[in-house]
């Protein structure tokens, strides 16, 4: 038989290193021509960090995407940005990012203020033109670069970040580990076969507080790619490990998912902003995965009105706790 | 073992190199003539990012040995872009944010192409279908699926129709 | 603040286009010219003691360059992000799989025959497989501190006499098993020296770190190592350690020759970190009205031969082992535990995943005993603004988890034609 189920998975995730300093540096080098160089040791793995780093420095800059280049994670020429893990990147080198092309964006605004005769404070950079409050100037931002040279001015920016913490105490663990954290709500619909103990996912709907998405689709992507890892981590995934050799150190033998076990998958961004965020944003790589397991986990019960204990759910242990279940309510029925 | 000389089209190019017997398609075409963009992930068959397309199937290039593709056909993914130009399936890849980490990317754009070329109306069952043989960790595939959907609408013509 | 300019846009990444044409260069895909290859002899037993290690054969191997053991580390034969415990080259064997010797050869038919031609003498130590033998009184040490790596706490409140006041106390054990990153693209890296220092070319989600540790087993100032990111293939955590840097960095420097490594998948299934596997007591108490009074809960997290990233994991598990929900009253423990099996470190969430299994199946346990809905209990629980963590942290800004609950239950009431209202 084929049964239905539902649940839920909530989570929270603070964002950055656990009660501990994880400052990230950047340089931001606001070239003659008006194109802009970002260094940050920030290493992309796939999850896009150069892209939202050059998109916080071109909104910053008021600059096209197309003239920021990042040259990222090379120790000899960019600064240290701490690890790519914790989600932190978007919220720690996204702000160090941000800080350093606001200290180049100061030189430009104020040689650009004098020369139109403008206070500085209704001075902005925007399309590559100077602004003055909502209009543009006409002045290009690049004739205001070469002003500054004609005066030795370099549009330099460097800047760093790290997140607000303290220690905790060390016999209570009370304190402020993490200056931010995400939150999110996710929700999957199983289909379980009560025979072969197989469960199909059939939707999850994943909402993930991100403080703003910098890039909606890249969080997406995020959001979709979490879900599938967290869909193997609920029902497929193990290290098989006996007497301390591993079993099956092969992909014939580890299995994941792939394109034909997936589920309809509903991302929704929701934007809480976080006032210590480069433009609000927070973080997303880690969340993503968190709570599917137990949002699937909750389904499966809910389905079979059976709760299984032990990761992953295999159609082995489901069919297993199937029968162990109709064994005592059959006990149960005649004693 | 003795060299032989393999005599094979590779992105339309004709050309004759001499390997070992041995050697697997995706050795030569990595080591002998560089074209790392064919990937290796697990040299059993199992995760697809050394896919190419041979005489217009994908397989697994670390499963094939060299002897086999003698006088054969086979296509890369640096044979994908034409004259600089990217083909549809790519732009539609970058489109869709079906890129992540791009180790998968170019196993998956020659198994969408393969898929393409034979049906141009697939639907997500047979897209899923196609590129089932090629792993992806980053993305989840929900993408690596529109991005196919979206090339198979704009090669018959009907630019936009899935969005992207 | 401008807005409506790039930031918000979904525009392309910046990397894409050179990954969907091929021309991305991973590490593997790198050009060295006459670079040697390297491979390492692993251990094949769990526990025990290195008495002596022959490499003479194995240097007469026709390709064989240099065979490299423990006794040639020029600066300290120890690295790890958190806790300096891991040998690159080891006298005492503590997992199978850790490094002995490394070969360095012509090509990679040489290097293999080399490292099987390494003749090792070991003395064997019981091993402890499981995190209850390695905590038992007397079990042989893993590492000379003992085998509790760490006990995190976080204490708040009396949560036992909250449980003895509570309406309904749910009590139940969790597990959870080891998985693998699996990112497609396996550890690999190149070095060469270059100037007067090392420059290394790899997979990694961390140079800065890696730098650090590659200057602390060459003995080098830092500035005279460059670490390089290679596009990389995928990480989840598994890339935070050093794999193959130092083999390489050791390799090229000692040689002042360009070297290549490459894992194959099944070292790097053996050779690197995996998931925590946790064994969870939790008992939460609730009132009447469902709202949480307390939670106590232990969590056991097996790390295996080395600490790499185990201690932020227990921390941080004990940190959220709430989940999202005020807690006025919470004794959580988190001990980190080496055994000799495959050791665990970074992985995607850092010991989460696992707890919010624990915490969200325990919320429908409780709802089910008080006949509430799921999704009541949670709206009736969760952190809002003011409220006050486990860690006793109070959240001003940004706590949109009452806006995820209801984003997400309302998209789910759309998208599932079957869930038919919270109260089903
Ligand atoms: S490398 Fe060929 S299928 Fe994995
Ligand atoms: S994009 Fe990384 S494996 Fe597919």
């Amino acid at each position: 038989m084929k049964k239905h189920g539902y649940g839920i998975g909530n989570m929270w995730y603070g964002v950055g290193n656990t009660a501990a300093p994880n400052p990230s540096g950047a340089f931001v080098d606001f070239l003659d021509d008006g194109t802009v160089i970002v260094l940050s040791g920030c290493a992309d793995i796939g999850q896009g960090s150069s892209t939202v780093l050059a998109q916080i420095a071109a909104e910053t800059l008021g600059v096209g995407l197309e003239n920021v280049a990042v040259i990222a994670a090379d120790t000899e020429v960019t600064p240290d940005a701490g690890a790519t893990s914790a989600s932190r990147q978007t919220y720690i080198s996204g702000n160090a990012v941000r800080f350093a092309a606001e200290k180049a964006r100061e030189q430009v605004i104020a040689q650009a203020a004098e020369r139109l005769n403008l206070p500085a404070d209704n001075v902005s950079l925007k399309d590559g033109q100077i602004w003055h409050q909502d209009e543009p100037t006409g002045t290009k931002i690049q004739d205001v670069i070469a002003q500054c040279r004609s005066k030795g001015i370099l549009t330099l920016g460097q800047g760093w970040f790290n997140p607000v913490t303290t220690k905790l105490d060390p016999l209570t663990g009370q304190g402020a580990p993490y200056a931010t954290y995400a939150f999110a709500t996710q929700v999957a619909e199983v289909e379980a076969d009560t025979e072969t103990g197989v469960i199909e996912v059939k939707r999850i709907v994943a909402a993930h507080d991100v403080g703003r998405a910098i890039n909606p689709q890249n969080v997406e992507g995020q959001i979709e790619g979490g879900c599938i890892m967290g869909m193997g981590y609920a029902l497929l995934e193990e290290v098989a490990v006996n007497q301390g050799r591993i079993e099956n150190p092969a992909l014939s033998t580890y299995l994941i998912p792939t394109a034909l076990d997936i589920p309809e998958m509903f991302p929704v961004i929701v934007e809480d902003e976080e006032p210590s965020g480069p433009y609000g944003a927070k973080g997303v790589g880690e969340p993503a995965l968190v709570p599917t397991a137990a949002a699937i986990a909750n389904a499966v019960a809910d389905a079979l009105g059976i709760r299984l204990y032990d990761l992953p759910l295999t159609p082995e242990k489901i069919v297993a706790a199937i029968r162990a279940a109709a064994e005592e309510s059959e006990l149960g029925l005649n004693g | 073992m003795d060299r032989f000389p393999l005599h094979m089209k590779v992105n339309g190019t004709q050309m004759t190199v001499d390997v070992d017997p041995g050697m697997r398609l995706l050795d030569v075409l990595r080591d002998v003539l560089g074209l790392t963009g064919t990937k290796e992930g697990c040299g059993e068959g199992e995760c697809g990012v050394c896919s190419v397309i041979l005489d217009g199937k994908i397989v697994d290039s670390c499963l094939v040995l060299a002897p086999q593709v003698q006088g054969r056909e086979i296509i890369t993914i640096e044979g994908v872009a034409r004259n600089g130009e990217l083909d549809i399936l790519q732009e539609a890849f970058l489109e869709a944010g079906a890129v992540q980490c791009g180790f998968c990317t170019p196993g998956m754009i020659l198994a969408g192409k393969a898929l393409l070329d034979k049906n141009s109306h697939p639907d997500r069952r047979e897209i899923a279908r196609a590129i089932s043989g090629n792993l992806c960790r980053c993305t989840g595939y929900a993408k690596i699926v529109k991005a196919v959907e979206l090339a198979a609408a704009r090669r018959s013509g009907k630019e936009g129709a899935t969005g992207a | 603040m401008l807005e409506g300019g790039v930031v918000g846009q979904s525009v392309q990444r910046v990397d894409g286009l050179v990954k969907v044409t091929g021309e991305s260069y991973f590490a593997a895909d790198e050009k060295v010219p006459a670079a040697l290859v390297l491979k390492v002899l692993r251990s094949r037993v769990a526990h025990a003691v290195v008495k002596r290690i022959d490499i003479s054969e194995a240097e007469k191997i026709p390709g064989v360059v240099r065979v490299f053991t423990y006794a040639d580390i020029p600066g300290e034969n120890s690295y790890g992000i958190m806790v300096k415990d891991q040998p690159v080259l080891t006298d005492k064997i503590r997992f199978i799989g850790d490094a002995i010797a490394l070969v360095v050869a012509e090509n990679p038919d040489a290097a293999r025959k080399g490292a099987e031609a390494v003749k090792v003498e070991t003395e064997e130590l019981p091993p402890l497989y499981d995190v209850w033998s390695a905590m038992a009184e007397g079990a042989p040490p893993i590492h000379d501190k003992g085998n509790i790596l760490t006990v995190g706490r976080v204490k708040k409140g009396d949560a036992a006499a909250a449980l003895s006041r509570a309406d309904v106390v749910i009590s139940r054990l969790y597990r959870t098993q080891r998985v693998e990153h699996l990112y497609l693209e396996t550890e690999a890296g190149i070095a060469y020296p270059e100037h007067n220092g090392l420059t290394i070319k790899v997979s990694t989600q961390n140079p800065h770190y890696d730098r650090r540790d590659v200057a602390r087993v060459l003995g080098l100032p830092m500035n005279r190592v460059r670490i390089i990111q290679t596009p990389t293939g995928g990480g989840f955590g598994g890339k935070l350690d050093i794999s193959v840097q130092c083999f390489l960095a050791l390799a090229a420097w000692k040689l002042r020759r360009p070297v290549r490594m490459l894992y194959d998948r099944e070292e790097s299934f053996i050779a690197t970190a995996k998931r925590h596997p946790f064994i969870i007591d939790y008992t939460s108490g609730a009132n009447r009205e469902g709202q949480l009074l307390a939670v106590k809960v232990r969590i056991i997290g097996d790390t295996g031969a080395y600490a790499s990233y185990g201690p932020a994991t227990l921390i941080r598990a004990a940190v959220h082992a709430t989940g999202p929900y005020e807690v006025p009253s919470v004794d959580i423990e988190g001990l980190c535990v080496y055994t000799n099996n495959p050791f665990s470190g970074a992985m995607r969430g850092f010991g989460t995943p696992q707890m919010a299994f624990a915490f969200e199946s325990q919320m429908d346990l409780l709802a089910q005993a008080l006949q509430i809905s799921p999704l009541e209990i949670r709206r009736r629980n969760i952190l809002r603004p003011g409220s006050a963590t486990a860690t006793g942290q109070v959240l001003s800004d940004s706590v949109g988890i009452a806006k995820t609950l209801a984003a997400a239950w309302e998209k789910a009431c759309q998208v599932m034609p079957g869930l038919g209202g919270e109260n089903q």
